[in-house]
């Protein structure tokens, strides 16, 4: 199952919002008079030309939603969850995030498996300042279907990392919901978007980030994507199934440029598993 | 060493003189506009609006100080813009016309630390936590780019001043101003990563930055368990004067810190018990932040949700 695809940056829009800590004491940063605009659509226009070309892509219906808050509490770490209804559940090929404004829009790209009845994705992505979010959904037989929501924000992207104690890299933790039917993975990465500055030097901070991940239910790939720098720090994957997973589930992790892969199995009962 | 301790007499003349400039043209916004309380001996309070960062007044929020010795002036925070701390020095100017010596920021956001550049030409000495520099290193493109219309025309980050004194962590700094000294503390990782508070030897008052909040919501962005630890120690405290980094002053440092801890132990316990359910951030965020009602903390809807995400990120990795 390759996911590959090149991540197209956005410099048009980019902006790099580089040395940003969200100091709001409220939370919600004033917006610069140009943010107050409609988001441009220049990004998806052109991604959607690169990526479906000129196939149609459904925008109505209630199979799919996407939802995000309209203004975020935490520009870096907004979540945005993707659902999908009972027709699409276990029909879904592919899926692809992508943030229009961000300087890297595409945030992922998701494989999923056939037959897990998925219903719900819930993703923690930086947002760099007002824009469109957007998810794009791909059956097997090729139709397309999008849904959108705007968010406004400031900064995400450039963010310091949180300032609570940090715990070791590549340490992954599992949460369940207590229905059975949904399940966190995190995994402890500073998922850098190269956007931060380095208080010391004043210098951008390299990348450094989770660009592949695979969750595995029973020794079944559930689902698999290619991440990119719009995924918040300690990049979280949550799903929701109609049918429990089986169990045990795993999860693995590679970062960019290092390649070091962090993994995890878990078999149900204890909140956290034991990471690399 | 009383000697240097302000006389209610020379208030009173400087009373004067203020009256006679008032009837001077103004430079400019009147400045008598600019309210600042004297609450203790030489201690000088000029209260911050109780706004949110996104209003007009936004720049004028936070409780800006200023400590009279024999010798010279400490100021301790210095406003969201410039504007905002040329009202603050020229309001000490009106009461003194002792040097400025010090320049004391409690902490790295915006509406204590944008005044900073009103006071260059005072040379004070700028005091920070140790971990100030590289904080405000962090911020100094987004102050620019989201406050340029605070800071003087061009904006430029070269106005956001950073502390040629730093403290650490367990290592306080005595800063003699003559007849009194300021005894100024680092704490680790509570409200931000670079929290200072400052006490007056004379009268006893402590400044908490915003270690502590007064009626307007705590704001998290540092680690709530270290601020819950903090809260702790700072409870032991005996003090005659309270100022904290908002609200008003004369509340007394026992319920005020009652009050914050109250609320910080609250979220605690319910982000915790949110992600003992399996509940996810936006769900947590929806559950723990009620639209405010009567009696809530100022400022709730706009503050509470960003701080159930700030604690959801900390505790799920207990």
């Amino acid at each position: 199952m390759s996911v590959a695809e090149p991540r197209i940056p956005n410099r048009r829009s980019a902006a790099p919002a580089r040395a940003a800590l969200l100091l709001a004491l409220t939370g919600l940063p004033a917006l610069a008079p140009g943010d107050t605009q409609a988001p441009a659509s220049g990004a998806w226009q052109n991604m959607r030309s690169q990526l479906y070309g000129t196939r149609a892509i459904g925008e109505s219906g209630d199979q799919l939603s996407i939802e995000a808050p309209a203004s975020t509490p935490d520009p870096a770490a907004t979540p945005v969850v993707i659902r999908f209804g009972k027709e699409l559940s276990g029909h879904v090929h592919q899926v692809r995030v992508i943030i229009d404004n961000n300087p890297s829009p595409l945030v992922t790209n998701m494989i999923l498996a056939a037959g897990v009845p998925l219903d719900e994705i819930d993703l923690r992505v930086r947002i760099d300042r007002f824009t469109s979010v957007r998810a794009i959904a791909e059956m097997p037989d090729g139709r397309l279907e999008m849904r959108s929501t705007w968010v406004n924000a400031s900064g995400g992207c450039s963010s310091p990392p949180n300032a609570a104690p940090a715990g070791a890299l590549g340490e992954i933790r599992f949460h369940a919901s207590d229905d059975g039917r949904a399940v966190q993975v995190s995994v402890r990465h500073p998922n850098n978007s190269g956007f931060q500055i380095d208080p010391r030097t004043g210098d951008p901070i390299p990348p450094h980030f989770i660009s592949h991940i695979r969750l595995l239910a029973a020794g079944s790939t559930v689902l698999e994507a290619d991440t990119g720098i719009s995924i918040s720090e300690n990049p979280t994957l949550r799903i929701s199934s109609a049918r429990p997973l089986g169990t045990p589930l795993t999860f693995e992790a590679t970062d960019i440029p290092s390649q070091q892969l962090f993994t995890a199995t878990w078999t149900g009962g204890s909140m956290s598993a034991g990471s690399r | 060493m009383q000697h240097g301790r302000p006389t209610g007499r020379r208030w009173h003349v400087t009373g004067a003189c203020l009256g006679a400039m008032l009837i001077a043209p103004p430079l400019t916004a009147s400045p008598d506009s600019f309210e600042v309380h004297e609450i203790a001996t030489g201690v000088y309070v000029h209260p911050g609006k109780p706004l949110p960062l996104e209003a007009a007044g936004h720049d004028d929020i936070a409780n800006l100080s200023f400590v009279v010795g024999a010798r010279c002036i400490a100021v301790i925070d210095t406003g969201g813009s410039v504007r905002t701390g040329e009202a603050l020095r020229e309001a000490v100017k009106r009461r003194s016309a002792r040097p400025i010596c010090y320049v004391i920021n409690t902490h790295v956001h915006v509406d204590h630390v944008l005044g900073n550049v009103a006071f260059s030409a005072d040379r004070p000495q700028f005091v920070g936590h140790a971990g100030l520099p590289a904080a405000l290193e962090r911020s100094r493109e987004f102050f620019v780019r989201t406050y340029g219309a605070d800071l003087r025309d061009p904006p430029t980050a070269a106005q956001i001043i950073a502390p040629g004194q730093t403290v650490a962590v367990g290592t306080d700094a005595v800063l003699e101003l003559g007849g009194r000294r300021l005894i100024v503390r680092a704490w680790p990782t509570a409200h931000t990563d670079c929290d200072l508070s400052v006490y007056d030897s004379l009268t006893r008052t402590l400044f908490t930055g915003d270690l502590v909040f007064v009626q307007r919501t705590p704001v998290l962005d540092g680690s709530l368990r270290g601020w819950l630890q903090v809260l702790g120690v700072l409870a032991e405290s005996s003090v005659a004067h309270l100022v904290p980094g908002h609200g008003p002053t004369g509340s007394g440092l026992a319920p005020a810190v009652a009050a914050e801890r109250d609320y910080l132990s609250s979220l605690l316990a319910g982000v915790r018990r949110e992600i003992a359910q399996g509940r996810a951030l936006q769900e947590a965020i929806r559950d723990l932040s009620p639209a405010a009602t009567d009696g809530h903390w100022l400022l709730w809807n706009e503050t509470q949700p960003r701080n159930v995400a700030r604690a959801y990120q900390e505790l799920e990795w207990e």
